[in-house]
C-alpha cells in the first residue's frame, strides 16, 4: 500500500466550540490506483487530504489522532524538514482553484522551475528548460512563449493544465486532486480529467480524486469511499458501490440523480441538512436524515462493517467492501 | 401552446472597451449577448444552458433590467421593458423577479428574514398594505419550506439550502408571474440541490409561475425544463423541447456539451464515445467570423468562416415533424441518435449513418 491512513482524528478549536472535522478516518491507496473521495461540504474529505500533505492550518486545526503511512513511514511523527521533502517531490496536491493557488506575480516558468531549483539543486537555466517540457507535456499550446506569462493570462483550463504540470513536476509517487474540474466548464472538464487519467497511467502514481460529483467519481475512479460528518460511511470498488449502495447516504445520493423516467415527478431528496461539526447527531450521524433509521442508529455509532454479501447485481468478488450502517444487508437489498 | 409572457428579439449587450483617461476612445466591445431570441409562454419552463461567458447571466440581468441591453427588446405580454422608464417600468418589473445563484452573497447580512423578505413592499408598496407586511413574510416562509417563527433571525443562521430559500421567498413576494433563476442551486449540497429543485417544482403549480432557469448543470436542467436553449459566445445556438434538444441534438456544440457531462454510471466508462473539444472559448471582444464555434468544430469548412448560421429548423434534416426538427444555428447540422444506459440519462452521440 502506498499511503494508508489509519483512523485519523482531526478537530479545529474555534471561538464556538469545537468541531470534529475527522473522525477516524481510514482509507488507503496503492500505486496506479485511483481512489475517488465522494463527500458534501463539511464532510471533511478535504481536511483529511490537507492532513495527509501535510498542509493542515495548525492552529486552529489539531490532529488528535492516527496514523499516516506514506511508503511505510508514518508522516505524522516526521519533523517539518523531512516532511517538506516528501510534498512535492514524493506527493503533491492540485486545487480548485488554479488563479489563487498560482502565484500572481510570478510567470508561470519560474513556479515551475521553483520546484527544481528547491528540490533538485537546478541552475535557473535547466530549470526553465524543464518548465518547457513539463507545459508541453500537459499539452500547453507555445509553451516556449507561454512560459514566460503570468497565470492571468492564461484560460481556467490551461491553468489547471499548469498546476498539473506543478504537481508532476517531481514525477511524485502520488497526487492529491481536490475537486480539480469542479470551477471548470464540462468540455474543458473533460479535456482535464482525461489529461490527469493519462499521466496518471504513465507514471503509475496514486491519486486521490476528492469530489462531490458522482459523474466524475464513475467516470475514472478504481474504488470510492463516501464521507459524510468526517468518516467514511460506505467504500468500496466504484462498480460494485454503483450498482448497489450498502449505506443509506450513497443511495440517497445516486436517488437525487435527476433520471429520465422521473421527469415531471419529484426529484428524490435526501431530507434535512447535513450535520453542524460542532454538535454531531449521537449515534450515526446520518440517522435525523435517515429512511431506515431506528433505535439502534439513534444510540450506537456504527462501525465499518465488511460488507460480504453479493447481491446479483454486484461482482461476485466483493472483497473490500465496508459499510457504516447497522443495517447495511437491507439498504444493499433494498 | 400557452400564449407568450416574455418575448426576446434580437437583444444585445455589448460593454465597451476603452483606452485613456482624458479622452476616452472607444478600441472595441465584450461582446457578452450577441443576438438572442426567444419566447417564454406562461406555465412553461425554458432552461438555458451554457459555459461560463457564454452570456446566460448577462441574458438573465437583461431580463429582470438590472442591466439595459444595447440593442433589441424585451416584451412582456406585449410590452417593450427596453422602451419604458419611471413609473410604467416599475409596474413591469414587479412581474418579473430574480433568484441569485450565491445564496451567501445576495443576502444582506445586517438585515433579518423578515426585512429581507419584506424589502420588495417597501419599493412597490401598492402590493401589501403596511399593517399586513409581517403576516405575508410568515407565509411566505411558510410556503418555501422554512419555519415561520425564524423571522427575526438573520441569514448567517440559516444554512445554504435555506439561504436560497429566502432568495426564492423574496422572490416570490411581489407576486410575480416570471421568475429568472440564474444558477439557483449550484452553490448547494448535492443532497439538497433536489430540495430545492422540487421546491421550484411546486411553487410553478401552485402560483403559474414561468421560469427561465438558467445553469450549467444539463440533467438538473433537463429535469426541470420543457424547452431548452444551449448558449455559445453570446448567442444561442440551438433549441427546442428538452427531448429534442437531449435526444436529438443537431448542433455540433450542443452535440460536445451533452457528451461531456459525466455520467454516474461507472458501467458507461467504456461504452461512451465522447466528443472531447479542442482549446478554449474564444474571448468574446473578438468574435470569430461566421459561425462562432468554428473555432472548435470539427466540422468547420470555408462557408463557417464566412457566413454566419440562423437559428432555424435545418432544411436538409428530412422530416420536418421529426425531432431532429429544431431551430439549429449551423451549416451542417446533422441528427444523431442517443443511446441510453441505465441509470438515467447517459448520453452516447452517434453520427446516424
Amino acid at each position: 500500500m502506498l499511503l494508508e491512513v489509519r483512523d485519523l482524528q482531526v478537530e479545529f478549536r474555534t471561538r464556538d466550540g469545537v468541531a470534529k472535522a475527522v473522525n477516524g478516518v481510514s482509507y488507503g491507496v496503492d500505486a496506479g490506483e485511483t481512489l475517488a473521495v465522494l463527500g458534501e461540504s463539511g464532510s471533511g474529505k478535504s481536511v483529511t487530504a490537507q492532513a495527509v500533505m501535510g498542509i493542515l492550518d495548525m492552529p486552529p486545526g489539531r490532529i488528535t489522532g492516527g496514523e499516516i503511512l506514506f511508503r511505510g513511514r508514518d508522516l505524522l511523527k516526521l519533523r517539518e524538514e523531512e516532511r517538506r521533502r516528501v510534498r512535492g517531490a514524493e506527493m503533491a496536491m492540485i486545487f480548485q482553484d488554479a488563479l489563487s493557488a498560482l502565484n500572481p506575480v510570478l510567470t508561470v516558468g519560474d513556479q515551475l522551475g521553483e520546484m527544481f531549483v528547491v528540490h533538485r539543486g537546478m541552475s535557473r537555466k535547466d530549470a526553465r528548460a524543464k518548465a518547457v517540457e513539463l507545459m508541453d507535456r500537459v499539452r500547453i499550446p507555445a509553451a516556449r512563449e507561454r512560459v514566460r506569462q503570468y497565470p492571468h493570462q492564461f484560460s481556467g483550463g490551461m491553468r489547471q493544465r499548469i498546476m498539473i504540470a506543478m504537481a508532476l513536476a517531481l514525477e511524485p509517487a502520488l497526487i492529491i486532486a481536490d475537486e480539480p474540474t469542479t470551477a471548470l466548464d464540462v468540455t474543458v472538464q473533460a479535456q482535464v480529467m482525461d489529461l490527469l487519467a493519462e499521466l496518471r497511467r504513465e507514471y503509475r502514481m496514486g491519486l486521490i480524486l476528492i469530489t462531490h460529483d458522482l459523474g466524475v467519481v464513475a467516470d475514472v475512479a478504481d474504488r470510492i469511499a463516501v464521507m459524510y460528518a468526517g468518516r467514511i460511511v460506505e467504500s468500496a470498488p466504484v462498480h460494485d458501490l454503483y450498482k448497489a449502495p450498502a449505506h443509506p447516504y450513497t443511495k440517497g445520493l445516486l436517488d437525487s440523480i435527476p433520471r429520465l423516467d422521473q421527469k415531471g415527478q419529484e426529484l428524490y431528496a435526501i431530507k434535512g441538512l447535513p450535520p453542524n461539526l460542532m454538535n454531531i447527531p449521537r449515534g450515526c450521524a446520518f440517522h435525523p436524515r435517515c429512511p431506515i433509521a431506528r433505535d439502534l442508529c439513534r444510540t450506537d455509532v456504527p462501525p465499518l462493517h465488511k460488507v460480504t454479501e453479493v447481491t446479483e447485481v454486484t461482482e461476485p468478488d466483493v472483497a473490500d467492501r465496508g459499510s457504516a450502517c447497522h443495517f447495511w444487508r437491507e439498504c444493499l437489498h433494498g | 401552446m400557452a400564449e407568450a409572457i416574455l418575448e426576446v428579439g434580437g437583444l444585445v449587450k455589448h460593454y465597451p472597451l476603452t483606452q485613456g483617461i482624458l479622452f476616452r476612445k472607444q478600441i472595441g466591445a465584450i461582446k457578452a449577448v450577441d443576438g438572442v431570441d426567444f419566447t417564454l409562454h406562461r406555465g412553461e419552463t425554458l432552461g438555458i444552458v451554457g459555459e461560463s461567458g457564454c452570456g446566460k447571466s448577462t441574458v438573465a440581468k437583461m431580463l429582470v433590467n438590472l442591466e439595459r441591453p444595447t440593442a433589441g427588446s424585451i416584451k412582456y405580454k406585449g410590452e417593450d421593458l427596453t422602451r419604458l422608464t419611471g413609473r410604467a417600468l416599475k409596474a413591469v418589473r414587479r412581474n418579473i423577479q430574480m433568484v441569485f445563484q450565491d445564496p451567501y452573497t445576495s443576502l444582506n447580512p445586517r438585515m433579518t428574514v423578515g426585512d429581507i423578505i419584506g424589502e420588495p413592499y417597501d419599493i412597490h408598496p401598492e402590493v401589501a398594505p403596511k399593517g399586513d407586511r409581517r403576516r405575508r413574510v410568515r407565509e411566505l416562509l411558510d410556503v418555501v419550506g422554512l419555519n415561520p417563527e425564524h423571522i427575526n433571525r438573520y441569514p448567517h443562521q440559516f444554512s445554504g439550502g435555506q439561504r436560497q430559500r429566502i432568495g426564492i421567498a423574496r422572490g416570490l413576494a411581489l407576486r410575480p408571474e416570471v421568475i429568472v433563476a440564474d444558477e439557483p442551486v449550484s452553490a448547494l449540497d448535492v443532497s439538497v440541490q433536489a430540495q430545492v429543485i422540487n421546491l421550484m417544482d411546486r411553487l410553478q403549480n401552485e402560483f403559474d409561475l414561468s421560469y427561465v432557469f438558467i445553469a450549467h448543470d444539463l440533467s438538473i436542467v433537463r429535469h426541470i425544463s420543457d424547452r431548452v436553449g444551449v448558449m455559445y459566445l453570446g448567442r444561442i445556438v440551438e433549441i427546442g423541447r428538452d427531448a429534442e434538444i437531449y435526444d436529438h441534438p443537431t448542433h455540433p456544440y450542443t452535440q460536445a456539451l451533452l457528451s461531456a457531462v459525466p455520467v454516474p454510471d461507472p458501467a458507461a466508462r467504456d461504452r461512451r464515445e465522447r466528443i472531447i473539444l479542442t482549446g478554449d472559448v474564444p474571448s468574446p471582444t473578438n468574435v470569430p467570423s461566421g459561425c462562432r464555434f468554428r473555432t472548435r468544430c470539427w466540422k468547420a469548412e470555408d462557408r463557417c468562416a464566412q457566413e454566419v448560421p440562423v437559428l432555424a429548423v435545418p432544411a436538409h434534416l428530412g422530416d420536418p415533424t421529426g425531432p431532429a426538427a429544431h431551430d439549429s444555428a449551423c451549416h451542417f447540422a446533422e441528427a444523431v441518435s442517443i443511446r441510453r444506459s441505465a441509470p438515467g440519462q447517459t448520453v452516447l452521440p452517434e453520427p446516424t449513418p
